[in-house]
């Protein structure tokens, strides 16, 4: 069962939120594609060396990616990992499921969704409409059927999906873990109220005011703690502040699919998060806002 | 009519026409061709097509530019509205979106796709992206335009799938209506060589880009080729929809999908048979 986080104040370092996730645990991954990813956990629980994590969600790239090159995953249920046709298959994550390093069940977005759904309302279980006749249904001996009392079909059943940690990073929050989010949420909000906790970055902590102001999109009651981690979806996007940051994830794709991954790791990843910013071309990826043209330009 | 164009032009415009007006259309992500087609039906022929960006679930944007991230505000700054995540998938399961773009690194004669591993599961090959909400939603949409751009290479058009992550007119376990799927299906599949429908549940070759030929198709086909050709359904490219081709996609995100020879490929209204 979840339960509610009380408290005015949650705010923690890195280090006490990623001590928040267990080996073994069960984490679901905020954002989606390249945009809103939880990156600044993501980098502390490499950097505390977590392991055999199982991480569900929608779609996703580096966030998944750097976790399964780091040797910090053991299951895949993600429906999506990679980088789209701009870079690719994602390097690492391709290279631990063809060597069966990782296990991949494969999921769905709508099977994702029903899953949450189903823990979010305590009901044993919900149908799907698809994934029959589909090989999906095979990577996943927990799905069932039923034949429906009503109509006669017979439906694909799915269990409860209850995370043990939602990782998600917002533009601003408070110290109590109030969080407003830009649209599109992705699965956010399920997340938020599926999970037994929210561990949640912000670009930058604000007054309660200022995010209720801006509007309230994850409540703090489902929030155990809250970390003030400028700029700390990038190298995915976090508008209003910063684009993708094409060049990065360039370089990264590059490594990973090498072996530059010990390297990659090396010098972005294992020395903090100040000395990440420090590496990092901030004002390039806030010049999006200046003109279209200069936000064009981050693309080529 | 302008007086050149490219493949991946006419492509895109192709993909344009198999959407009507008045449809609720969606795209997925990593599928530029798809997303660019979209915007220029809406421009073009289909002025009261709603439109549901990808990734940012934003109706009727209109994009600032086609960003090669499919989740990227560019798509959407300006959009009135944006679908939650559930409210779009609530409403693709239910019936209510009328078609979706789809493609897949194999595709079978039914339309049946893999996105999932080249080789199948639990021992790819090569393990791809993996495939969104297809596994739900190719089910219950009304219709499918699929594509590739890869079918030149003889590896894409399949006899059968390595992994069926969406579901085309017939599985292993029974057509649609065993199956209980209120979806159409497939109804058009466009490729870099030519355009098929699926009369009877099956890919049936209906036209050819002009520089190309059906031994060409044949090579590059392993399913079972069925041919019946109207060459009217590959019309040149208007003026209008050329435009907005070349004003949605400055940064020719487009190009990602096709191989440096696809991107050679060049038509004049001169070469043209009469």
């Amino acid at each position: 069962m979840t339960s509610f986080h009380l408290g005015p104040d949650k705010r923690a370092t890195l280090d006490e939120a990623a001590a928040l996730v267990q080996d073994g645990g069960t984490v679901a991954l905020g954002g989606g594609l390249c945009a809103r990813l939880p990156m600044a956990l993501v980098r502390a629980l490499v950097r505390a060396g977590r392991r055999d994590l199982h991480l569900v969600g929608s779609a996703h790239s580096i966030d998944v990616d750097l976790l399964i090159g780091a040797g910090a995953v053991k299951v895949c249920e993600e429906s999506y990992v990679g980088f789209e046709q701009d870079l690719g298959l994602a390097p690492a994550f391709r290279r631990a499921a063809e060597s069966q390093a990782i296990e991949v069940r494969e999921s769905c977005c709508v099977t994702v969704l029903a899953q949450l759904r189903a823990a979010e309302m305590g009901v044993p279980f919900l149908p799907v409409r698809g994934v029959k006749g589909t090989d999906v249904e095979a990577l996943h001996p927990e799905y069932g059927r039923v034949t429906c009392p009503f109509t006669g079909d017979e439906l694909v059943v799915v269990p409860p999906l209850v995370p043990d940690v939602a990782l998600v990073h917002a533009p601003v929050g408070d110290a109590a873990g109030n969080l407003h989010l830009d649209q599109p949420y992705v699965l956010d909000e399920r997340f938020a109220h599926a999970s037994r906790m929210v561990v949640a970055t912000v670009d930058r902590l604000v007054d309660t005011a200022e995010v209720a102001a801006a509007g309230v999109t994850i409540p703090a009651h489902t929030v155990a703690a809250v970390v003030e981690a400028p700029f700390g979806a990038h190298p995915s996007s976090c508008y209003p502040g910063y684009a993708y940051d094409r060049r990065h994830l360039a370089a990264y794709v590059a490594a990973a699919g090498g072996d530059g991954l010990a390297a990659y790791l090396e010098r972005y990843v294992h020395p903090g998060e100040d000395a990440y910013r420090a590496e990092i071309d901030t004002a390039r990826i806030t010049s999006w806002s200046e003109s279209d043209e200069a936000w064009q330009e981050l693309f080529r | 009519m302008s007086a050149v164009w490219t493949l991946d032009e006419w492509f895109v415009v192709a993909l344009a026409r198999t959407i009507r007006d008045r449809e609720v259309v969606f795209h997925g992500f990593a599928s530029p061709c798809a997303q660019v087609a979209m915007h220029v039906a809406k421009r073009t022929h289909a002025p009261e097509s709603l439109l549901v960006e990808g990734a940012t679930y934003a109706i009727d944007p209109a994009p600032v530019f086609v960003p090669p991230t499919s989740n990227d505000l560019a798509l959407h700054r300006d959009a009135v509205y944006r679908m939650r995540f559930e409210e779009f998938f609530d409403a693709a399961c239910r019936g209510a979106v009328d078609r979706m773009f789809l493609s897949g690194g194999q595709i079978d004669g039914h339309g049946n796709t893999n996105v999932t591993a080249i080789g199948g599961m639990p021992q790819p090959k090569i393990k791809l992206g993996g495939g969104g909400g297809g596994c739900n939603i190719s089910a219950t949409i009304g219709a499918l335009t699929v594509w590739t751009t890869r079918h030149r290479s003889g590896r894409t058009l399949v006899p059968r799938v390595d992994f069926l992550t969406d579901i085309g007119h017939r599985t292993p376990e029974g057509d649609r209506v065993q199956l209980g799927y209120p979806g159409g299906g497939p109804e058009w599949l466009v490729t870099e060589l030519g355009v098929f429908d699926y009369a009877g549940g099956h890919a049936r070759l209906r036209a050819l880009f002009p520089d190309v030929t059906l031994d060409d198709v044949a090579a590059a086909t392993r399913f079972d080729l069925r041919v019946e050709l109207d060459p009217g359904l590959l019309a040149p490219p208007s003026a209008a929809e050329l435009a907005a081709v070349r004003a949605l996609d400055p940064l020719r995100v487009r190009h990602q999908e096709f191989g440096p020879d696809e991107l050679k490929r060049e038509f004049s209204a001169a070469d043209l048979p009469a």
